[in-house]
């Protein structure tokens, strides 16, 4: 008897789809950097809005006639009534001066009339009216005013807004390139394939059928190198976070940070690198099935 | 079975190879096409079997009009038709077994099923040693046995053959008729495009001549 398997109904003639294999990967692999940023990004924005926002300063600065001692008192007993307010720190003005030493140098701040500054922990659970609490500062004691450090966190959170708007722009862009390699793959391999789906048709094939026996070759492709494409991205991480001097504190220990981070932390971004293979072999097979029972149909 | 009314036909901008044809073929007949060499025969039988659509016309097959047949029905009308092409039309990179199987494979069934039946019409044909061999290294002969074998292998109920013995010494065309006769008798309607004149005689069925794109009986 003959050879226990039929042949493969389309010739394996490989080279369209080893040039796409090679391709996606590298987008892949690019997609995953992508994701990469958008974790640290939305990460920083997290941290940034909860250290900032449990935590606001108070600043008394010195006036003419005004005793600062007394309006310290005074404002100490005003926090001291507010609810909402966890814990009053009285910066030591020694500590306030070093603060500005690198602008004005050691030992020039004694005469100086620098503001005192008071640090506020703010009850995250029950957090103080802000708004409020800084017009009676304002209004009951000379010289202090209320720093929610709001207008900075809202500066940079639109600035990483900006910047994750960028990477899902990039994202996007990624998979629409995608989407039209894989478009032109399909049509080289059917143009490849011609005389062959010219006889499938002929002894009765339907469309459906001869578009599975190509588009299977595209679910492997699009599996095989979005797998790739991760391998390449953790790799990337794991030299730039092992790297760090070369590559500067700052990208290294972010790299660090998106491989090594803790579990619950780490799980999202994880999960979100794996999508990266998902989709690709989603995009590989869903393209090419649709362009393949296109194509199909306009040969008679 | 096959009825074709006023059918005309011309590639592109060209002149008219086909003019009027009208013929029908009645369930279960055996009928011959003869004609010159580029009278059209190739170009009626790809009409036949809706490889081509005509410039004017009806065609109608299994009581089915053709023209106005959705896409879906194609590959389902067509798989009660075999065809045996003049050029053969193997799959070079398919074993004589698996360009033999096609027709069945494609329907979805399964290599069990078919083996014997395959290897069977092999051997009727006088393949069976080349069974695992792949197109390019048969001899025209066996080349075109095997389009020959594709074509019957899922008993079609209607063959239709563009010079099937072209290439074969006249003792193998004789046994090759005599498998479409045996079709023919089980209830296949052949349809047989030939130049050889001698190879009517002996089968002594009808034959319709194509000439100058008019059809007449020979
Ligand atoms: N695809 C095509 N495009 C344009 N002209 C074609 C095409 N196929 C065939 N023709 C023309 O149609 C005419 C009939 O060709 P056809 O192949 O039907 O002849 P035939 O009777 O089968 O000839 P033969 O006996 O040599 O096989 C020829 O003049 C040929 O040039
Ligand atoms: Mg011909």
């Amino acid at each position: 008897m003959t050879t226990a398997k039929p042949g493969p109904i389309i010739p394996p003639e490989a080279a369209p789809l080893r040039t796409l294999t090679v391709t996606m990967a590298v987008m892949c692999t690019l997609a995953c950097l992508a994701i990469g940023a958008l974790t640290l990004i939305n990460r920083a924005v997290d941290q940034w809005s909860h250290g900032l926002s449990s935590e606001a300063t108070v600043q008394l600065r010195q006036m003419q006639g005004v005793d600062p001692q007394a309006e310290l008192a005074k404002l100490q007993t005003l926090l001291g009534q507010t609810a909402g307010i966890a814990a009053v720190t009285v910066m030591d003005p020694k500590d306030a001066a070093r603060l500005l030493e690198p602008w004005l140098g050691t030992g020039n701040t004694a005469d100086l009339p620098i503001p005192r500054l008071i640090r506020l922990s703010l009850d995250e659970t029950h957090p103080p009216d802000l708004e409020a609490l800084a017009n009676r500062i304002t209004i009951e004691v000379k010289g202090a005013s209320l720093d929610t450090h709001q207008r900075w966190q809202a500066e940079l959170t639109r600035m990483a807004r900006s910047l994750s708007l960028l990477a899902y722009a990039i994202l996007a862009l990624i998979a629409a390139s995608a989407v039209a390699m894989v478009i032109f793959a399909t049509r080289t391999v059917l143009d490849a394939n011609r005389q062959v789906v010219d006889v499938l048709h002929l002894v009765g094939a339907r469309d459906g059928y001869i578009a599975r026996q190509i588009d299977r070759r595209f679910l492997a492709t699009g599996l095989y190198a979005g797998l790739m494409g991760v391998g390449l991205a953790l790799l990337i991480f794991l030299i730039l976070g092992l790297s760090g001097r070369v590559s500067g504190e700052g990208l290294a220990a972010a790299s660090r940070s998106l491989l090594f981070a803790p579990p619950t932390v780490s799980l999202t971004s994880y999960a979100a690198l794996l999508a990266v293979p998902v989709a690709a072999t989603a995009i590989a097979l869903i393209t090419s099935r649709l362009t393949l029972i296109r194509m199909l149909r306009n040969v008679l | 079975m096959v009825r074709l009314d006023a059918v005309g036909l011309r590639y592109g901008g060209g002149p008219e190879i086909l003019k009027d044809i009208t013929f029908r073929l009645d369930p279960g007949a055996f009928c011959f096409l003869t004609g010159p060499s580029g009278a059209g025969k190739t170009s009626l039988l790809r009409l036949l079997f809706l490889a081509l659509k005509p410039t004017r016309g009806l065609i109608s097959l299994f009581g089915e009009d053709v023209t106005a047949l959705p896409q879906p029905a194609i590959p389902l009308m067509r798989r009660r038709i075999g065809v045996v092409f003049q050029d053969f039309r193997l799959l070079d990179h398919l074993t004589t077994f698996d360009n033999v199987a096609l027709p069945l494979r494609i329907t979805g069934q399964r290599r069990e099923a078919y083996a014997q039946d395959v290897m069977d019409l092999l051997a009727w044909v006088g393949l069976a040693h080349q069974a695992d061999a792949f197109p390019p290294v048969l001899s025209g002969g066996e080349k075109q046995r095997a389009a020959i074998a594709r074509a019957v292998i899922s008993r079609p109920e209607l063959l239709l053959a563009d010079e099937p013995t072209g290439n074969v010494d006249p003792a193998l065309a004789r046994r090759l008729m005599h498998l479409f006769l045996e079709l023919n008798k089980q209830g296949t309607t052949v349809f047989v495009a030939t130049h050889d004149e001698q190879l009517i005689r002996q089968t002594g069925a009808p034959a319709l001549h194509l000439e100058h794109g008019q059809l007449r009986a020979a």
